[in-house]
C-alpha cells in the first residue's frame, strides 16, 4: 500500500470528474465517467487484505460496469437521436428510449432511488477494513514512531493545505459561470493525530462526494442540451427518481443500526434533493440552488466522514439553508408534490441526525467530549463563512 | 446487408449479456458478459457509421474508444477477481455474504 499509488488513484479520479463536468461531446461523456469509475474501483479495493472491502469492490465493479454499458448503449441511441433531431422529428419513440437509457445510466452514478443497493455495502465494506487496521496501528507503537510513514505524510499535507483548499473551493464555486465546474473538496479535519484514519476518510468522503458532483453536473448538461425539446418526459422521469430516492433513503436510514450504512442512506436521500434542483433548472436560479446545496452537502459529508464518531450538530443546519433555497425554487416552478415530499423527508432526516447527536451527548466514554468541542467549532466557522460568501455573491 | 438484421443482432447480444451478467454465479463469466454488452453497442455504432451520413456521426472513433475502455475495465475486473480468488479459492459470487442488511 504505497503512497504513490494512492495519490495516483485519487488524482486520476479527480481528473475524470473534471473532464466530465467540462464535457462538450458524447465521447467525453462516456470516457470521463469511465475514467472516474475505474479509478474509484481501484480506490475502493485499495485495502487488499480485507475480505469485506474486496466484496464491496466486486459489487461496485459489477454494478458500475453494468451501468456503464447501459450508458454506452444510450450514447449510441443518442447518435440516432442526433440524426432525428436534425430532421426535425421531435416526438419519435427513439428519443424516449434514448432518454430512458440515459436516465438509468446516469441514475446509477448518482445513485438515486432504484439503483442505490450498492452504496451502503460499499461504505460499510471499505470502512470496516480500515477501522480494524487502525486498531492494530494504534496498538503497535513501533509503527507510530515512524515519522516518514506515508500516512503521516498525508495527514501533514492535508493539515497544512487545509486553508488553501478551503479558499480554493470557495473561489471555484464563485467562478461558476455557465459551465459547471467541479468543486474541490473542503477539508475540515480535526487536529488530533489520526493520520491513518484520515486517509481512510479521504477515500470514503472523496468517493461519496465527487461522484455525486460530477454525475449531477453531467446530468444537467445532458438533460438540458440534447434533450431540450422533450423536457416534459425527463421531468417526469427525474421526478420519479427524486421521490423514490428521498423516500427510500430517509426511511431506510431510520432503521439502520450501523452508522456507516446510515450515512450512506442519508446521502441517497440528499441526492433526491439535488435532483429537484436539476429538474428546476434554468428558471429562478435552479442551477444556483443546486450548486449551493451541493456545496453544503460536500461540507456536510466531508465533515461526517472525517469524524465518523464525532458528528457535530452544525452541518445539518447549514445544509437546511441550501435545502430551503432548493425548495423555494421548486415551489416557484410549480413542483408542489415534489417539494412537499422533500419537506416531509427532511423532517425524517432530522430524526436520525439527532440520534447521532444524542449518542454523542449521552456517551459513556468521556474522552469523546473534548474532541466534540474541538470539532464543533471548526464546522461552525467553515460552514458559516461559506454561507456568507455565497449569499454575498448571489446578491 | 439490411439495417434491421444488424440491429436485431446487437439488441439480442445486449439483452442476452445483461441477463448473463445478472444471473451468473461465476465472477469471470460476469466479466465476460460485461465485455459482450459493450461489444453489442460497438456493432451498432459501426453499422450506423457504415450506412448513414458519416460526417456527423462518429461511430468508428467511438468504437475504438469503447474497446480501449472496456479493455481497461476488464483488466481491473480481473485484478479484483484474482484478489478474491487468492483469499477464497473460488470465484462464486454467492460466497460473499458479509455485507448483508
Amino acid at each position: 500500500m504505497a503512497i504513490a499509488e494512492f495519490l495516483l488513484f485519487v488524482l486520476t479520479t479527480t481528473l475524470g470528474g473534471m473532464f466530465l463536468c467540462g464535457a462538450n461531446d458524447l465521447i467525453t461523456i462516456f470516457v470521463a465517467p469511465e475514467c472516474f469509475s475505474l479509478c474509484s474501483y481501484l480506490l475502493s479495493g485499495y485495502t487488499k487484505k480485507d475480505v469485506r472491502s474486496n466484496e464491496a469492490t466486486t459489487k461496485y465493479l459489477l454494478m458500475g460496469g453494468a451501468s456503464s454499458s447501459i450508458l454506452v448503449h444510450e450514447i449510441e441511441l443518442q447518435e440516432i437521436v442526433n440524426g432525428l433531431i436534425n430532421t426535425q422529428m421531435y416526438n419519435s419513440p427513439g428519443i424516449s428510449i434514448a432518454l430512458i437509457f440515459i436516465t438509468v445510466g446516469i441514475g446509477f452514478k448518482l445513485f438515486p432511488g432504484p439503483s442505490h443497493q450498492w452504496t451502503p455495502d460499499l461504505y460499510e465494506g471499505m470502512l470496516h477494513s480500515w477501522f480494524s487496521s487502525f486498531r492494530d496501528y494504534e496498538c503497535n507503537r513501533s509503527i507510530r514512531r515512524q515519522k516518514d510513514h506515508p500516512k503521516m505524510i498525508i495527514s501533514w499535507l492535508l493539515r497544512t493545505n487545509q486553508i488553501r483548499w478551503f479558499f480554493f473551493s470557495i473561489f471555484l464555486t464563485c467562478s461558476y459561470g455557465t459551465k459547471v465546474e467541479k468543486i474541490e473538496k473542503n477539508q475540515s479535519f480535526t487536529t488530533t493525530d489520526e493520520g491513518f484514519l484520515e486517509k481512510l476518510r479521504i477515500i470514503i468522503a472523496f468517493l461519496s462526494v465527487t461522484s455525486k458532483v460530477a454525475a449531477s453536473a453531467s446530468a444537467t448538461r445532458i438533460f438540458y442540451i440534447p434533450f431540450y425539446f422533450s423536457s416534459n418526459e425527463w421531468h417526469i422521469l427525474l421526478e420519479i427518481l427524486a421521490i423514490l430516492s428521498m423516500i427510500l433513503g430517509n426511511l431506510i436510514a431510520i432503521t439502520q443500526t450501523s452508522m456507516k450504512r446510515m450515512l450512506a442512506y442519508s446521502s441517497i436521500g440528499q441526492i433526491g434533493y439535488v435532483i429537484i434542483g436539476i429538474i428546476v433548472g434554468d428558471s429562478n436560479g435552479g442551477y444556483a440552488s443546486m450548486i449551493t446545496y451541493m456545496l453544503f452537502y460536500i461540507s456536510m459529508n466531508l465533515g461526517t466522514f472525517a469524524c465518523i464518531v464525532l458528528f457535530g450538530g452544525l452541518p445539518p443546519l447549514a445544509g437546511f439553508f441550501g435545502k430551503l433555497h432548493l425548495f423555494w425554487c421548486g415551489w416557484q416552478v410549480g413542483l408542489y408534490f415534489l417539494v412537499s415530499i422533500g419537506l416531509l423527508t427532511s423532517v425524517v432526516s432530522i430524526y436520525y441526525y439527532l440520534k447521532i447527536i444524542k449518542l454523542l451527548m449521552t456517551g459513556r466514554n468521556q474522552e469523546i467530549t473534548p474532541h466534540v468541542r474541538n470539532y464543533k467549532r471548526s464546522p461552525l466557522r467553515s460552514t458559516n463563512s461559506i454561507e456568507l460568501s455565497i449569499l454575498f455573491f448571489q446578491n | 446487408m439490411m439495417l434491421e438484421h444488424v440491429l436485431v443482432l446487437s439488441a439480442y447480444l445486449f439483452f442476452t449479456d445483461i441477463y448473463g451478467l445478472i444471473t451468473s454465479r461465476n465472477m469471470v463469466r460476469a466479466l465476460m458478459c460485461l465485455e459482450l454488452i459493450l461489444n453489442a453497442v460497438n456493432i451498432n455504432f459501426v453499422t450506423f457509421y457504415d450506412l448513414f451520413d458519416s460526417r456527423q456521426l462518429e461511430g468508428n472513433i467511438f468504437s475504438i474508444f469503447a474497446i480501449v475502455i472496456v479493455a481497461a475495465e476488464a483488466s481491473i475486473g480481473s485484478a479484483i477477481v484474482s484478489l478474491i480468488y487468492r483469499k477464497k479459492k473460488s470465484t462464486c459470487i454467492n460466497q460473499s455474504t458479509f455485507l448483508t442488511k
